[in-house]
This record gives C-alpha cells, sequence and structure tokens, in this order.
C-alpha cells in the first residue's frame, strides 16, 4: 500500500481539489495541489486549540461553521473570515492557528498506518483556505519533527504513557521552558501527552518534545524495561511492585569453615535497597527524625 | 488587523531591510520569508536561528536575577549588518520570531526595533 506521503504527493501534482480520508486517524485537505487544513485524532483540533487558548466558545465556531457550510463551497465570506469579521480573533492568529494545526496534524497523518486512504474530490473544509503548504515542503518538515523528537531523547516509551514527573530530582537546579512547565503543572500522573495537549491547548507535537527533553533532563519517571513493558501492555500497579528482595545475609554453605565476606550473598541487594549516596536531604531528614524522636521521649 | 503575509510585507517596508524570515520557534520552522535571495538556504537558517534564541535564553536565565527571563528583541551586528530577532507571542503555540537582517549602513537600529514592537501588537491581539 502507498504511503501517506507518497498518495499526497501525488494529488498535489494533480492539482487536486478535496479530502484525503484516512480512517479514524484524520483528514487533509487539498485545494489546487496545495495543503489546506489537516485534522488529526492524535493532536488538538482548531476548535480545542481557539477554545483552550482564546476562550472561543464553541458554540461560536459551530455558528460560523454551519454559515460557511449552507453556503456554496469557495463563496464568500468562508468561515475563517466570519471569524475574524465577529472580531474572535485577527486574521493573523487564525493564520498562525491554522498553520500550527496543520503542521501538528500532519506530523500524525502521516506516520498513521492501519487505514484506508480514501479521496473525496471536491470536499472542502468550512474553514476555507486560510494557508497554503505544498505538500514536499510538508512531508521535509515532519521528517524534520521526527529528526528533532529523536534528537531530544531517542526513545519513544513515554510518548503514550501518562506523564509522571518525579517527586524528587537529582539535580540542585533545573532551568524550564515556559511549555516545559506548563506541562509539568498539568501534568495530573494520569494524562498522556496527547491528553495534556488538549487541556493545555497546545500542538501535540510540541508538547511530545517538551516531553522528552523533561525526560532527557531526568525529570520524569521512566519505566523500567519489564516483560509489561515488552507486550506494551500499560503499566499496572502489580507491574511496578518490587520483586520479592532477595536475601540480603550470606549463607554459609554447610561444612564450610570460613565465613564469606560481607556482601559477596547479596550482589543483587544494592538493586532493592536505597543506594546511600550521601544526599544531603535525606541526611537532613535523618537528623529531623531523630530529633522528632528525642522530643517525643 | 495583519495577516502573516501582510506582516511580512510591512517588516521589508523597514528602512533598510534586506530580507526577513518568520520563524516558528517551538519547531524552527521558516513559516514565511520575504526579500530573500534563492540561493539562501531559509530552512536551515530558520533552525539555526531559532536554535540562537534558545541557547541565549538558556544562557541568559543563569545569570538573571530570580531565574527567569523574557526575551524582548535580540540584536546581533556582523560586517554585513544589523540582524534583529523579535520573539512574538501567539496565543497557541511557542511563539513566532520575526528575524531581519538590516542593511549597516542605510538602517536606523531605533526606528527597525519601534517598527517591529508596534507591528506585533496588530499582528496578535495579545
Amino acid at each position: 500500500m502507498p504511503s501517506v506521503g507518497n498518495i499526497l504527493s501525488g494529488l498535489a501534482g494533480d492539482h487536486a481539489t478535496g479530502s484525503l480520508r484516512l480512517g479514524k486517524a484524520g483528514v487533509i485537505y487539498l485545494t489546487d495541489g496545495r495543503v489546506t487544513y489537516a485534522e488529526s485524532a492524535a493532536a488538538p483540533r482548531l476548535e480545542d486549540l481557539l477554545a483552550a487558548r482564546r476562550g472561543i466558545s464553541a458554540h461560536a465556531v459551530r455558528q460560523a461553521r454551519q454559515a460557511a457550510s449552507r453556503q456554496q463551497p469557495g463563496s464568500r465570506p468562508s468561515g475563517g473570515e466570519r471569524l475574524v469579521a465577529q472580531g474572535l480573533l485577527t486574521r493573523g492568529e487564525l493564520e498562525f492557528c491554522v498553520l500550527s494545526t496543520v503542521l501538528d496534524a500532519a506530523y500524525f497523518l502521516l506516520r498513521a498506518t492501519g487505514h484506508r486512504p480514501r479521496f473525496r474530490r471536491g470536499e472542502r473544509h468550512w474553514l476555507g483556505p486560510q494557508w497554503y503548504f505544498d505538500a514536499t515542503g510538508l512531508l521535509r518538515e515532519c521528517e524534520r519533527r521526527r529528526a528533532q523528537l529523536e534528537q531530544t531523547w531517542p526513545s519513544a516509551e513515554l510518548d503514550t504513557l501518562p506523564v509522571v514527573p518525579l517527586a524528587r530530582i537529582g539535580a540542585q537546579r533545573v532551568v524550564l521552558s515556559s511549555l516545559q512547565w506548563e506541562v509539568l503543572v498539568g501534568a495530573d500522573s494520569t494524562a498522556t501527552p496527547a491528553e495534556l495537549a488538549r487541556k493545555l491547548g497546545r500542538p501535540a507535537y510540541s508538547v511530545l518534545l517538551a516531553v522528552r527533553q523533561l525526560a532527557s533532563s531526568g525529570l520524569l519517571r521512566v519505566p523500567e524495561p519489564g516483560p509489561a513493558e515488552v507486550l506494551g501492555a500499560p503499566e499496572t500497579p502489580e507491574a511496578l511492585e518490587a520483586p520479592a528482595p532477595p536475601d540480603p545475609l550470606p549463607r554459609r554453605t554447610r561444612g564450610a569453615t570460613e565465613i564469606p565476606a560481607a556482601g559477596t550473598g547479596s550482589s543483587e541487594t544494592r538493586e532493592w535497597l536505597p543506594r546511600a549516596n550521601g544526599d544531603p536531604s535525606d541526611v537532613n531528614l535523618l537528623i529531623r527524625l531523630r530529633n522528632a524522636l528525642e522530643a517525643m521521649t | 488587523m495583519l495577516g502573516i503575509e501582510d506582516c511580512l510585507t510591512e517588516v521589508m517596508a523597514i528602512p533598510g531591510a534586506l530580507d526577513a524570515i518568520l520563524i516558528d520557534q517551538t519547531s524552527g520552522t521558516a513559516v514565511a520569508t520575504g526579500g530573500v535571495s534563492r540561493h539562501a538556504d531559509v530552512e536551515r537558517s530558520a533552525a539555526g536561528l531559532s536554535e540562537t534564541l534558545r541557547a541565549t535564553l538558556d544562557g541568559l536565565v543563569l545569570t538573571s536575577p530570580g531565574g527567569t527571563v523574557r526575551i524582548n528583541d535580540m540584536i546581533i551586528t556582523t560586517d554585513g549588518g544589523h540582524h534583529l530577532l523579535r520573539p512574538l507571542e501567539t496565543p497557541f503555540d511557542g511563539p513566532l520570531v520575526v528575524y531581519v537582517r538590516l542593511d549597516l549602513e542605510r538602517s536606523n537600529l531605533a526606528l527597525a526595533r519601534h517598527r517591529l514592537q508596534a507591528l506585533s501588537g496588530r499582528l496578535m491581539s495579545t
């Protein structure tokens, strides 16, 4: 089966106008061979961004959409022009919003698999063309974004898991970008990057990038590679439980005369015992505990 | 009320402006260009410039009292001219960065900064 990228290049070559439907994954709209809109199930929709960032109600968007769909396709004013005319947002904001939505959705759509692409000639998106992307440029940009993620943190394991910030970190000082801050504040240990993106009203790719940056700075919990991970199963509390601790004490073998040196029978001990690392916060905690115990007597 | 292309036209109307790029800071993508010669590699230029801004923020944040920093604009002067970078806050994604290269002899830095500042208010309402 040809890839989405190949189909898109073919349609661009034909100067096609219509919608490329990729099953549940989403839709790509083309106008005269150029991409003018895209929607992915994995990324927040334009409506979500408008609602979360600009407080534009779903009702206002729906009204503009219905008004636009009542008229002849391609006639003026388009749905997008209606939104601007109502003073809900500026032309620059609308264009930039479409720009981020399309780049974001395209990144996920071009990697989507397991669908049967269908092209509906002549179908247009209600917003009307706000920004034109040529297909090769879009494909190149998606490839660049993929490389950027890869470079930040080469593992995709955190992309679909809930974002869990570490309660305590090894570093003494951390510098965050504003988006990383939003991700940390928004993370509730259950939301995945895609859910966070919808909640924050930020493009899914940007949140994914921020999550990988946080992971590479060692600020997020990274799942231990284990059987649950290999199967691709979501983490369960059982999977998180420590394995039965090995016997920490050295064993004397029957008939032996020498006592094994301390530690030899417990090479695995270090894996489950907390590591002694002279962390001043640990020492401070111990001192405070001792003081509290002394105060009780 | 300005669109992205109008914004670029206005940037190019700044006295001494040679070329301009609008960059999406999060991904380092060139969103739109004005006056750039065909030989210039806009994609890599945009990626490099957004990286420059990011690196500068990282460098400044540790020297700033309070540990937070917000860049209003950044001026780089080379043998060939002035280079102005201005992040415009957008309500949707990371900032949109306006980059403009100005002729060393014919431009007025103060005027260019002023014009960019006025422009950002007209492109985005926030």
